[in-house]
Parts: structure tokens; C-alpha cells; sequence
């Protein structure tokens, strides 16, 4: 397709946004939909549609992972080797992958039919080891499922995938946000109305003031559960009520944390429950203007909320005077390409407005100065379907399911070596044990050996650790964190070393590179745990480990460095023995086998 | 004016201040690499972490707002133990490669290492390669190993010049500095990223391998490329002449003036100084008198000029009417020496006198670069020198072609470019006395009878007017060519052979006495000019414009 006729779709772009660079995002994904790769002519192009400088396209297409640079295949196929997955057999299928296409990550197939990608965590964990082949989802992919999937991969052009769609555990019983999830084909507005959808909106709207609802909120101590946890109503009331500027309300559904994939499903089987979140907080903030940035490989995800969004227009529930209140409010979905520092709240915004997915400085914070350097509140998609129950039901009854500091219910992932990975609705207060058991407990008869409570950032507990709730408070206090829920199960066949090779891989691949510390660190840290498993380890390789990691804690603009340097302290601190024995004489295909 | 404590010292400083500007203040340096004066803070570094009272993280002191009673400490364990960590990163993947480095000796790396590293370096993995020895463009090479990946270059070419052209691609620690592929690096400023980058990534192409730094000289002075008159630092060797293929001069760095160029300089000024050691006139030529073949020297030639300007001179009613010599002076001169022409010329000789000569306007812009390419057209205006655009100037070079002026004095000028060549002969063969005095060969210069080489501004004292009215130092880097001596001292011993008496003996006290004789300089000495200058009195800025 020709750059002419790309320009009407862009200029439509384009207008969706406060200032042309803002749509970075969708003009890229506009022209590798369109042309299949970003070439050097298509960057020449975007920055003439944006009027920003050729340079600021190539930092954008170099940093996202999702955009090539080379003509690629006619299909995609991402397979994920990021920990939950590595802990279920991904590295055996990649290589069973690599065997059958004769090729390797990064290469596309003689005939053109396939571009092989190795990927970070695509947040599918509970259907672990999987892989993306285009915009679906497929997992777990054990035995002949591999060969199907190849099939699939090389089949020509317009022929149905044979692969069978994932039908992981997802809880349904509620009671605040898991009621509709059973639904696998979307929640769509008739059956959201039927259940009294809106109906809190409608509550909020005209019979609440903005402040009322942000005193709700508070009362019910919401807590933001992306993984942060801070008040979801304290938030919102440090938006200047004085401001003359436009203020934003942004959803943060770049899930992006490995071991975490929650959001996902509240985005693909209930995007109303978010929408009227959204509608509440927009209204408590001031707000008339609210983007969803929703990862680049959620597909599907940004396709529903879409459909979720134009069905709300149509019923009045958003666009202007929603349901005749006066109040306004438009909804951009925007997606990301690859990126999971995207998934901090500042560098969002740094993304959203066109740039690379660099955190800002901070003062100033986004409530005062965000994106567009407006007042901005920035939630998580778990935290604002939350808030409709909460105006619903009141603030009491949210409060009294958790804890005294935390209220409600959280989605936990639970993924790793146990028999039903899934998504489990539970009060906050559920012990990491009774969240193992409700996943069926440790899969393969094997026995606990670990347990990463809430995403891979999060410090590693010990199977007898497991005792402690899951509210952010008391895993706080045990010396790990509630993160983003996402609970990752090692049985004891798991090597660490390997597990701690992931993790660093990880935090390598996805660093931004702006602080010094985190960029040169995580990378320092990756050679030193791969010459270790390469079986070129020292002893003094783990009083190296930890000086670096203690040096990156701490010193740069977010706390991606800190997260990445919490597992290889956590990891060597409560396995020390096992790495000393590690680097003393373990074998390097000892240890790639214990993995899985 | 919130107050804060900065390692013990009590200081006020202004509401908005940051911590790295509160401590500048009090004479306390926090290292820096990101952070730039003149740049959008970026704050991704991290040397400059410093102690916050109160507050649990170490903050970097580039965007720490000061507060009330504020107390930081830039020396404590924890601050000190945060910027060596810092270091060890910044220099665990760079190549170490200073011993082929042109920043070696003036590089923030090897400072801070020595001021805030000094550690045992850990680091003994394969270290990330990236390219090296780029050329980027006419001016400025790059070694993407070296980087630190501070983005000052990046926010140069975005926020000041607009031109966009740098890039950090990539992410995590594959991240590379760069310009867009098949782009040039070719903006009218683009050398001062080289100045601004802290390490040795970016290199002037200009300056590569001739010279180690350290054995550099340096001397404030302004560049004399445009009427802006941009600060500089001239960066010579006088003692080294193997290193610089003999010439003295070596590179130009601008030099802060927050009222003229701030930190910056384009590249014409740059890389326009060639002329100061290249085809220079070091010999003074008098008119061929068949036989005697010895060159005359500078006495003689002052001697012989002085008996015909003297004759010529007294011939003149005294009535305003001319003498029947022109001179035609430049606004590359100082206010000293267009000073002492006035008196010599216009009041003693009663010369018809111009400061220029008119010239074709050059490239501008709205920034730094003006069209006017000299240095001094405002100063000569000032002096009270008829400029190119008074009818004065075509009237003398007029009246020089039809045979009226028995004597002609043209000051560096080059007459065969603005009349053609057979109009100078013609000149030469009409004139009784030709006198072509300047530092570089040119092709008026053959047509003289006396040809008197003259020091170059960097050689000698004295002053100019900017565009915007401000008067500033020249100052004298280094002494004059051999042979060659400067325009005040030449037009000081000219007068004393004219009878003329001039107490003034150096041109700051020629400076002073134009002072007193002309009011836009009223006030002001080469003290109170001091390094950044001084807006001279003019009604341009509010003053009265009559002469005292």
C-alpha cells in the first residue's frame, strides 16, 4: 500500500490526539500492518505525517520490540522463554520449533511463510509454555500440540489454525470482579446492563459529587493494583481541583509483569466493568478525556475494548453528556509495541505522547503535571473495575472481603509448577498456601521448593514462607512484595540458577536504557549469570552479583532497577548454598535440564 | 529565596533553584554528566546523587528542588558511595581507549574517576561493542563505545539548533547514540556538541590526533567572524611546532557569555581562524626604487609615509575642505585603533576617512550568526567613522578613480574584489602614495607601494561593539607574528613622527581617552568591561547620544 494511501488513515489518527507525535504509535502500527515492516522510506514518511525529526521515528521503531525493520514472514510466531514459561518446558519447545522451521529466533523461513520470534512474557502464563502465532494466543503447547502449531505456522495464507484454543482456570464466582469472566466470548453491554451495569455510573453521576466518590473510594481502600498499591482515592484527590488545564484519565492495561495475566481477561470478557470504572474516576478527577494503553500483543484485548467502547456510545454511557448529566467523556484506545517498561506509570505516559517508554522525572508526579504535561491520574484496569462494586455495594462492604488497610478482592495469577494455573478471585487476605491449593497444589507430585509472590519482581518466599496474606501490607512485611498478583510456582526439580538466568534475561531485554545504573547493570548482570551457567562460574561471581545489584537499588528514576535487582539478591540470599554449589562444580547442561 | 544547608554551608538562593544550582552557588561542585545549563534536565546519569535529609533515596541534584531548610550533604558516605557506583556502570562497558582519546585530559570520565571513583573495578565480562570512529559529518566524529548515552547532544539538537538530527537507539545496554541513517551532521552549530559531550564520544574532526590537550594554551578573547561577537577561548601552542603543522592557533571553544552566545558558537566562527597562521604578511614592502633592493624596514617605512602624509596633510585651507588623502579603515579594527585613525587621519590630516568598504551581506539566522561579517561596524559607528553605507564611501572610492585623492591608506581591504583589477592599477599608477596595510597576502596588496603587515586581533588589546551594542575585550592570546606589528602601535608612532601628541602608550589608555572624548564609552574602562563586557551608552539603550 502506498503512503498515499495511508495518509487519510493517519490524518484520522492523528486527530485523535492532543499533538500529531502523540500518535507515534498508531501511524507505526499503521504502516507495518500495512507494508508488513517499518522501512527506512516508511520512517521518512511518519516523521513528515508527524512533523518530528526522522531520528525520533527510528528511536520510537528501535525501541519497541513489536515493529520490524525487515521484511518478515507472512505469519509471526512468538515464542515466549520468560520464566513462568522456561519453568514449563519453553526453552525444549523453542529448540523443537527452531528443529522443525530450520531456523532461529529472529529468522523468517526460505519460503517466507514464517518469521520466528523469541519473546519476553506475553502474559499468558496460566497457558504456559505458549507462543503467539500472529494475534492468537496458543498454549500450553506440550507433545503434538508443537507440531500442530508448526503446521499452523507454515499453512498457507487464509487456512483455518488447527491449534485448539486455550481454556485455562478462570475463576467466575466473583464476587467483585471475576462474575462475568466466565463469559469467554465478552461481556457485551445488553448482558452488562442486565446485571445492573452502569447502574453505579448512573449513581455517581447524578446523585454524587466528584468529591463524594472520591471519598468512597478512599473508604473502601481501594488499593492501585497494578502493582504499586497505593490508594486508589488519595490518588485521585491530588489532582488540582484549580487547574485550568484539560486533565487525563489514563488506564494502564500494558500488563507486562511475568507471572500476571489478569488484566487481560477483565479487557476480553468484561470491558464494561472497566468502562464504568472509568466513567466514575473521570467524573471524581474532572476529567473528559481518557486513554486505555493496552499492550501491544493484547490483540484481541484492544479489539473487544474497542467494540465495549463504540457499544457505550451508541447507549449514551460515554461520549458527550453521558446519559444527559452533562458530563463528557471520550475513550482512545491506544496500543504499545513491545515494551514492558511501558508498563510504569510515567514512562506510559512518555510513550503515550509519542516517545520512547522513558519514566519521567519526578517532581513533577502526573497528578500535578502528566501526559501532555497536564494533570493526570494513571490506574491500573484491575483497580478501575473495582470501583463500580464499590459505588454499588458501598465502601463498607468492599472494605469488610479484605483487610483493615486493604480492601476488595484481587485476581491472582497463579502460574508455574502447579496443577491448574489460572486466574483465582480471592480476598486480598488469602494466604500464597490456600491460593497454591486452590491451583490444584504442586503439579507432578513434586514438592514446593519456591514461590515468586507477585510478578517476577517481586523477592522469591521459600516454601515455608507460604503462610503469609497476599495483601500488600503483609507480604511487605514478610520481605517481598503483592506486586501485580502474578504467583509463580517452583516445584524442587527447578534449578535457581536457571530460574535466576530468566529473570535477569528479562530485566536485561527490557531495561530502557536511560539511568545509568540499570542499563549497564542489568547487563553486567546477565553476562555474569551466563558465564555461570556456561560452567565458567566463580565463587566470587555471587559477591559480585549482589555488590551490583545493591549498587542499582535505589539510584534511578524508577524502580525498574530495583526490581531487577531484587531477584538475584533474593534468589542467592535464600539459596546460597545450592548457588555455591552451583559454581563450584555444577555443569551447565546439569542445570538447563532442571529448568523444566 | 528559600535558605537550605549544603554540607554545613547556610545559603539563600532563588525560589525554583535545584540543588546543583544552590551548591554552584556556594561554591560547592556536584559532578554532572546529563545535566547542562542550557538543556532540558534529563536526569539520567545519576552522578550527580546526592544526601537528602529526611528523605530515604539518594536524589540527584539536577532536579531537586530546593526547599525551606533543606539540609543536603554532598560528601557523606552514602552520597559518596552512590556517585562511585554510579561510575563503576558508567565505565564498566566503555572501552578504556584513553591513550588514543582526543578528550583525554579534559574528560569527565577520568576527572570523576579521579575526584569520585578510585575503586577496584569489578567488571570482567566481554564488554558491548558498538561502532567507532564515525563521521558524522563535516565536523564531528563519533565512538558510539565511548558514549555514557547522556543525551546532551540529543537535547543540543532538539532544543537548540531544532534540527533533530541525534538519536539514542535501541534499549537496555544495546542502546547507541546516532544520527539517522544517510543524514549529515551539518548544522551551522554543530561542533558544540563536541564541547558539551563530557567524554570522548564525540571528537572534533578538525582536532583529531593533532594534539594532546594538556598541551594546549588558552586565552579568552572574541570571535571577529560576525558582528555577534560570540565569547571564545583560543586554544594554541607556541612551543610545539611539530604538533600543529606549525601553526599557533589550534582550536577555538566558545566561551559562556550569558548576554551574547550563552554557551555556543557556530561552526563559521569555529573554523574560520586559518587565516591567523596562513599566508600571513610578515614583511614590509615599500615602493621599488630600481637599484636599492634591501627591504626597508618598519622605521623607514613609517618615516617615509609620515614626510608625504605630513606634506600632503599641510597642504589642506583647514577649512574642511579635503587634504587629498583617503583612508579607508575597517570594521575589523578595534575602537582603539579606528579611534586613533579619527584622530590621526580626520582631525590631524584632515583625510577623508571610511570605516568600510561596502560588502556583500552573508548568511544569517535568528540565533547567533549575523550577516554582517565584522566584527566592529557598530564600534566604528561609534568612534564616529562614516560606514559603508554613508555616502561618504562611494564618494571616496569615487573620487580615488578619478584621480582627486593624492594619497590612499587602505586598512586589510581588498580593492581588486570590489572594483576589479584594472581599476586598482589604475589606482596605483594615479595615487603618490598607496599604502596597503593588513595581515594576509591579498590582491590588492601587489598593487601598493608600501605594504605594512599588520598583527592579527588575537596578537593585540582592544575592543569591540557587537550588534546589540555591547562592548567587549579582544584581550591578546599570543604575541604578534614576527615582522608584523599592530595597527594601534603603527598609527601611535605614526602620529608621534606627524608631531601629533598622544600620551597614550597601551590601548587601554587609548580606550580611556576615547572615553573622554566620545560618550557611548563614557564610563566604561577595559575593569568594568571585564570578561562578558558592557553595554555602551546609546540611544539605542536609552542614553543621549551627544558627544561630551
Amino acid at each position: 500500500m502506498s503512503f498515499e494511501d495511508l495518509n487519510a488513515e493517519a490524518r484520522r489518527i492523528v486527530e485523535r490526539y492532543e499533538v500529531p507525535k502523540a500518535a507515534m504509535l498508531p501511524v507505526l502500527w499503521l504502516v507495518q500492518e500495512s507494508r508488513g515492516y517499518v522501512s527506512p522510506d516508511s520512517e521518512v514518511w511518519v516523521a513528515s505525517t508527524l512533523g518530528v525529526s526522522r531520528s525520533q521515528v527510528r528511536e520510537a521503531v528501535t525501541f519497541y520490540n513489536m515493529f520490524h525493520t525487515q521484511p518478515v514472514g507472512r505469519r509471526e510466531l512468538r515464542v515466549c522463554t520468560s520464566l513462568p514459561c522456561r519453568l514449563r518446558g519453553s526453552e525444549a519447545l523453542l529448540a523443537r520449533i527452531e528443529e522443525s522451521l530450520g531456523i532461529k529466533p529472529g529468522e523468517t523461513t526460505p519460503g517466507g511463510e514464517v518469521t520466528l520470534t523469541e519473546v519476553e512474557c506475553l502474559c499468558a502464563c496460566e497457558m504456559a509454555p505458549m507462543a503467539q502465532l500472529d494475534e492468537r494466543f496458543v498454549g500450553p503447547i506440550e507433545a503434538e500440540a508443537a507440531a500442530t502449531l508448526v503446521a499452523d505456522a507454515l499453512a498457507a495464507p487464509g487456512s483455518p489454525d488447527s491449534t485448539p484454543e486455550p481454556e485455562p482456570y478462570i475463576s467466575t464466582d466473583g464476587p467483585v470482579l471475576s462474575a462475568r469472566l466466565g463469559n469467554i466470548d465478552g461481556t457485551w453491554i445488553d448482558a452488562y446492563l442486565a446485571d445492573g451495569g452502569y447502574e453505579a455510573a448512573r449513581k455517581a453521576l447524578t446523585s454524587m459529587t466528584p468529591e463524594d466518590v472520591i471519598e468512597e473510594v478512599k473508604a473502601a481502600k481501594l488499593r492501585g493494583l497494578g502493582g504499586a498499591g497505593f490508594p486508589a482515592g488519595v490518588k485521585w484527590s491530588f489532582v488540582p481541583k484549580d487547574s485550568p488545564k484539560p486533565k487525563y484519565l489514563v488506564v494502564n492495561a500494558d500488563e507486562g509483569e511475568p507471572g500476571t495475566f489478569k488484566d487481560r481477561y477483565l479487557l476480553e470478557r468484561d470491558p464494561h466493568a472497566l468502562l464504568e470504572g472509568m466513567v466514575i474516576a473521570a467524573y471524581a478527577i474532572g476529567s473528559h478525556k481518557a486513554y486505555v494503553y493496552i499492550r501491544g500483543e493484547y490483540f484481541l484485548s484492544a479489539k473487544r475494548l474497542q467494540k465495549a467502547i463504540d457499544e457505550a456510545r451508541d447507549h449514551g454511557w460515554l461520549g458527550a453528556d453521558i446519559q444527559g448529566t452533562g458530563f463528557d467523556l471520550e475513550v482512545v484506545v491506544h496500543r504499545g509495541a513491545g515494551a514492558y517498561i511501558c508498563g510504569e506509570e510515567t514512562a506510559l505516559l512518555t510513550s503515550l505522547e509519542g516517545g520512547k517508554g522513558f519514566p519521567k522525572l519526578k517532581p513533577p508526579f502526573p497528578a500535578v503535571s502528566g501526559l501532555f504535561a497536564c494533570p493526570t491520574i494513571v490506574n491500573n484496569v484491575e483497580t478501575l473495575s473495582c470501583v463500580p462494586y464499590i459505588l454499588r455495594e458501598g465502601a463498607a462492604r468492599f472494605l469488610e472481603i479484605g483487610t483493615e488497610a486493604q480492601g476488595g478482592t484481587r485476581l491472582f495469577c497463579v502460574a508455574g509448577h502447579v496443577a491448574t494455573p489460572g486466574v483465582y478471585e480471592a480476598p486480598v487476605s488469602v494466604t500464597l498456601r490456600e491460593l497454591i491449593d486452590r491451583a490444584g497444589g504442586v503439579s507432578g507430585g513434586g514438592q514446593l521448593k519456591a514461590v515468586v509472590p507477585g510478578g517476577i519482581s517481586a523477592k522469591i518466599l521459600t516454601a515455608d514462607e507460604i503462610d503469609v496474606r497476599m495483601d500488600f501490607d503483609s507480604l511487605a512485611a514478610a520481605g517481598s512484595m503483592a506486586g501485580s498478583g502474578g504467583v509463580i510456582v517452583m516445584d524442587d526439580s527447578t534449578s535457581m540458577v536457571s530460574a535466576l538466568e530468566a529473570a535477569v534475561d528479562f530485566f536485561a531485554d527490557e531495561s530502557c536504557g536511560q539511568c545509568s545504573p540499570c542499563r549497564e547493570g542489568t547487563g553486567w548482570i546477565r553476562r555474569i549469570v551466563h558465564r555461570m551457567t556456561d560452567g565458567r562460574g566463580g565463587a566470587d561471581d555471587l559477591e559480585a552479583l549482589l555488590a551490583i545489584a545493591g549498587d542499582m537499588e535505589g539510584k534511578t528514576i524508577c524502580v525498574f532497577a530495583d526490581a531487577a535487582a531484587w531477584p538475584v539478591q533474593s534468589y542467592i540470599h535464600k539459596f546460597r548454598d545450592e548457588f555455591e554449589a552451583f559454581v563450584r562444580g555444577g555443569q551447565a547442561s546439569d542445570s538447563e535440564a532442571d529448568v523444566a | 529565596m528559600p535558605s537550605l544547608t549544603i554540607d554545613g554551608r547556610e545559603i539563600t538562593v532563588d525560589d525554583g533553584s535545584t540543588v546543583i544550582q544552590a551548591a554552584e552557588q556556594a561554591g560547592i561542585f556536584i559532578p554532572r554528566y546529563c545535566y547542562h545549563p542550557g538543556l532540558s534536565i534529563a536526569g539520567n546519569c545519576r552522578i550527580c546523587l546526592v544526601e537528602v535529609e529526611n528523605t530515604p533515596k539518594l536524589q540527584i541534584a539536577c532536579n531537586q528542588p530546593v526547599s525551606e531548610g533543606m539540609v543536603v550533604h554532598t560528601q557523606s558516605e552514602r552520597a559518596e558511595e552512590g556517585r562511585r557506583s554510579v561510575l563503576e556502570f558508567l565505565l564498566a562497558n566503555h572501552p578504556l581507549d584513553c591513550p588514543v582519546c582526543d578528550q583525554s585530559g579534559e574528560c569527565d570520565l577520568q576527572n570523576f574517576y579521579m575526584s569520585f571513583g578510585i575503586y577496584d573495578p569489578r567488571f570482567r565480562e566481554q564488554k558491548v561493542k558498538k561502532k567507532k570512529a564515525v563521521t558524522l559529518g563535516p565536523h564531528v566524529m563519533l565512538d558510539q563505545e565511548r558514549c555514557i548515552l547522556c543525551s546532551r547532544c540529543v537535547r543540543f539538537t532538539d532544543e537548540i539548533t531544532e534540527t533533530g538530527e541525534f538519536g539514542i537507539f535501541n534499549r537496555g545496554d544495546r542502546a547507541e547514540l546516532g544520527i539517522y541513517p544517510g543524514e549529515v551532521l551539518d548544522n551551522a552549530y554543530s561542533a558544540n556538541v563536541v564541547d558539551i559531550c563530557p567524554v570522548g564520544a564525540l571528537t572534533e574532526k578538525d582536532f583529531r590526533f593533532k594534539a594532546r590537550v594538556w598541551y594546549l594554551s588558552g586565552a579568552p578573547t572574541v570571535c571577529n567572524g560576525c558582528s555577534q561577537g560570540c565569547n571564545i577561548d583560543l586554544h594554541f601552542v607556541l612551543d610545539r611546532p611539530h604538533l600543529n603543522d606549525g601553526a599557533r592557533l589550534v582550536r577555538i571553544k566558545p566561551r559562556y557569555n550569558p548576554d551574547v552566545n550563552q554557551w555556543w558558537l557556530c561552526d563559521e566562527g569555529r573554523y574560520g581562524f586559518g587565516w591567523l597562521d596562513r599566508d600571513r604578511l610578515t614583511e614590509v614592502r615599500g615602493p621599488s626604487t630600481g637599484t636599492d633592493l634591501t627591504e626597508p624596514s618598519w622605521e623607514g617605512a613609517l618615516d617615509a609615509i609620515s614626510t608625504t602624509l605630513a606634506t600632503l596633510g599641510s597642504t589642506h585651507d583647514g577649512n574642511g575642505s579635503s587634504s587629498g588623502i583617503g583612508v579607508i579603515a575597517s570594521s575589523q579594527l578595534s575602537n582603539e585603533e579606528l579611534f586613533l585613525i579619527r584622530e590621526v587621519f580626520e582631525r590631524q590630516l584632515a583625510a577623508r576617512v571610511i570605516a568600510s568598504v561596502p560588502q556583500k551581506k552573508g548568511s544569517c539566522d535568528d540565533f547567533l550568526i549575523q550577516a554582517d561579517k565584522n566584527p566592529n561596524t557598530r564600534g566604528a559607528d561609534l568612534v564616529g567613522l562614516p560606514g559603508p553605507d554613508s555616502p561618504d564611501a562611494s564618494t571616496l572610492l569615487n573620487q580615488a578613480l578619478a584621480g582627486e585623492l593624492r594619497a590612499l591608506w587602505v586598512f586589510g581591504h581588498d580593492l581588486v574584489e570590489l572594483l576589479g583589477e584594472k581599476s586598482v592599477r589604475q589606482l596605483s599608477e594615479n595615487l603618490e602614495l598607496f599604502i596597503f596595510s593588513g595581515t594576509n597576502r591579498n590582491p590588492t596588496a601587489p598593487f601598493a607601494h608600501w605594504v605594512l603587515p599588520t598583527a592579527a586581533y588575537v596578537e593585540k588589546d582592544g575592543t569591540f561593539v557587537n550588534c546589540h551594542d555591547r562592548v567587549q575585550r579582544i584581550g591578546r592570546a599570543f604575541p604578534p607574528l614576527e615582522g608584523t606589528r599592530e595597527d594601534w602601535r603603527m598609527l601611535l608612532q605614526l602620529a608621534e613622527r606627524l608631531g601629533l601628541t598622544l600620551e597614550w602608550r597601551e590601548p587601554e589608555e587609548i580606550f580611556a581617552a576615547l572615553g573622554e572624548a566620545s560618550r557611548p564609552f563614557a564610563q566604561l574602562s577595559y575593569e568594568t568591561i571585564g570578561m562578558h563586557g558592557a553595554e555602551v551608552a546609546t540611544p539605542r539603550n536609552g542614553a543621549e547620544a551627544t558627544d561630551p
